[in-house]
């Protein structure tokens, strides 16, 4: 029996120069025609890397039946600029510089994780004032990473509007972060010993002026875009990532709080100022997109929150422990973590009594977020796999290194 | 949190020849990479509930390559690392069936250290082109800036 679209299959793909006579093309699967003469087939389709929806340079590879997703394997490595072993050959002071590429839409945390490592193994204390503007920053920084993955969301799922706002407020906060650390993006503001510099008054009456608002901004943004009932539809009950998924592929943060499990690293394994805020910790009960969206929505409030507490509690003194110019920390092995927008970010340092790290690891939330996706795609449309992948909140820059 | 050296002790014995110790990192258990996947499986199904592989990451010591896992236990809060050491010809066994979370970070290590790829669904290259070096080895140099000129 032949199928009337194998003449035109095997032209096309001998034009590619890629057929080969006599055995299937590969990939793809042929099913037994149906019995009104229909033949379906599996496609596969590449989605990315150049895509909007893919959140940098995303390649995912879906074999679809109709708009069904059957299978997905996701290919990155397109950002992959060798983070890890530039680490190695730079000093301590420097790695900030190199985490600040890697999740650039919340470098401060990279900084951080990088310096914290750092200063395990140098054992330095950082004063108090220093402690409580990695807080600020980073949870400035926190409420502008999910402003991002706010607005792309939507976008995800075809709204237009909220991404707009999202951009708004997003700025005022990058204003803030630019009077403080002079850059927009790649702060290198948070070094070992401490923070680069004091908060400015500037900074510190934009950041009041915004935190005016930005609780009844929030509503709004909330009542725009979750409050839109064709959005409801999109995301209630889609893409359930169930507690023991979670566990078994490494999620954490928003996407492991989402299915119930209440870890966060702010709380859990306290750092910088956190210990003396006061927060709470949202949980999702299913696990859906729209779990994740609500403890998300629910972390930028409770950032809100702490902002105001550190500005009200900043405590007076130096920014900065004194540090030498060039850290040699003896020889030994460390972890450090901080919670950031995207979960538990980590690095792992080896030194060896140089002034270089023998090995710098960095542990990147997205890259397990990543992973879950090949488990929970299959059997979902291909317009909820875009959606989905929004909803994990990935960003490539990490995931690469 | 740090477990109880001892406790870790029991849960292994019978499973693996592991030497538990505790070091600037946390504690830490060693043990031949053969054994590994038995190990973190008695691990995550004993009382100490090490339900999670947080991560896993390679180091080249110059003579071997050595793997580190990290489980965290979130009934406990405890964290937990396994060590083992690998030839830098050798073959790294996966332990996907026993945490998914390792999928991806074993095709990035076994890729970055030249390391085979054993008992793995898809063990692709992740990150580099076919035909790269194993970059993380110290043996591999980073390019400099007239290396990449003359190139």
């Amino acid at each position: 029996m032949t199928d009337p679209r194998d003449t035109v299959l095997t032209h096309a793909l001998q034009a590619e120069g890629t057929f080969d006579p006599g055995r299937a093309p590969a990939g793809i699967k042929r099913i037994p025609s149906g019995v009104d003469g229909l033949a379906t087939e599996h496609l596969v389709v590449n989605i990315g890397p150049q895509h909007p929806s893919t959140h940098g340079v995303l390649r995912l590879v879906a074999e679809l039946d109709g708009e069904e997703v059957m299978n997905v394997e996701v290919a990155v490595g397109y950002l992959h600029r060798g983070i890890e072993k530039l680490g190695e050959h730079r000093r301590y002071h420097q790695l900030g510089t190199l985490m600040d590429r890697g999740d650039y839409v919340s470098g401060i945390h990279g900084e951080l994780a990088a310096a914290l490592a750092a200063e395990q193994l140098l054992e330095v204390e950082v004063p108090p004032r220093g402690q409580w503007l990695r807080s600020l920053m980073s949870e400035v920084n926190r409420i502008a990473s999910h402003l991002v993955w706010f607005g792309t969301f939507g976008l995800d799922c075809g709204a237009m509007g909220q991404f707009l706002y999202a951009m708004r407020e997003r700025e005022a906060l990058l204003d803030v972060l630019e009077s403080v650390t002079g850059q927009r993006m790649m702060f290198n503001y948070v070094r070992p010993g401490g923070v680069l510099d004091d908060i400015t008054p500037d900074a510190e009456q934009k950041l009041r002026t915004f935190l005016r608002t930005i609780d009844s901004y929030l509503d709004e943004h909330h009542a725009l875009l979750g409050g839109n009932e064709i959005f409801q539809k999109r995301v209630r009950g889609v893409g359930v990532i169930d507690r023991e998924t979670g566990l078994a592929f490494g999620l954490t943060g928003a996407n492991l709080r989402g299915s119930g499990v209440p870890y966060d690293v702010r709380r859990d394994k306290p750092y910088a100022a956190y210990t003396e805020l006061d927060f709470d910790v949202p949980l999702g009960a299913t696990g859906d997109a729209w779990d994740r969206y609500l403890v998300r929505m629910e972390e930028m409030r409770q950032a809100a929150r702490m902002c105001r507490q550190c500005i009200e509690g900043l405590p007076e003194g130096d920014v900065m422990a004194k540090v030498p110019r060039v850290l040699r920390p003896p020889a030994g092995e460390t972890y450090a973590c901080v919670e950031s927008p995207r979960g538990e970010l980590g690095v792992h340092l080896v030194a060896d009594g140089s002034d270089t790290p023998y090995r710098f690891h960095y542990r990147a939330p997205s890259l397990f977020a990543m992973q879950v996706l090949e488990e929970i795609l299959p059997g979902h449309l291909l317009a909820d796999a875009i959606m989905l992948i929004g909803s994990v909140d990935i960003v490539l820059g990490e995931i690469d290194r | 949190m740090l477990p109880d050296t001892t406790v870790v002790k029991t849960v292994l014995t019978g499973v693996a020849r592991a030497e538990v110790t505790a070091t600037s990192l946390g504690v830490v258990v060693r043990v031949p990479h053969e054994d590994t996947a038995a190990v973190l499986s008695a691990l995550k199904s004993s009382d100490l509930g090490f339900v999670m592989l947080v991560d896993l990451l390679g180091t080249d010591t110059d003579e071997d390559v050595e793997l580190t896992y990290h489980l965290r236990s979130f009934a406990r809060d405890e964290e937990l690392y396994v060590k083992c050491s690998l030839p830098h010809d050798g073959v790294l066994h996966s332990v996907w069936n026993v945490y998914a979370s390792a999928l991806l970070p074993e095709r990035e290590t076994a890729e970055l250290f030249g390391l085979t790829l054993a008992g793995h669904p898809n063990p692709a290259r992740l990150l580099t082109t076919d035909g790269e070096q194993p970059l993380l080895r110290r043996s591999v140099p980073i390019r400099t800036l007239k290396e990449v000129r003359d190139r």
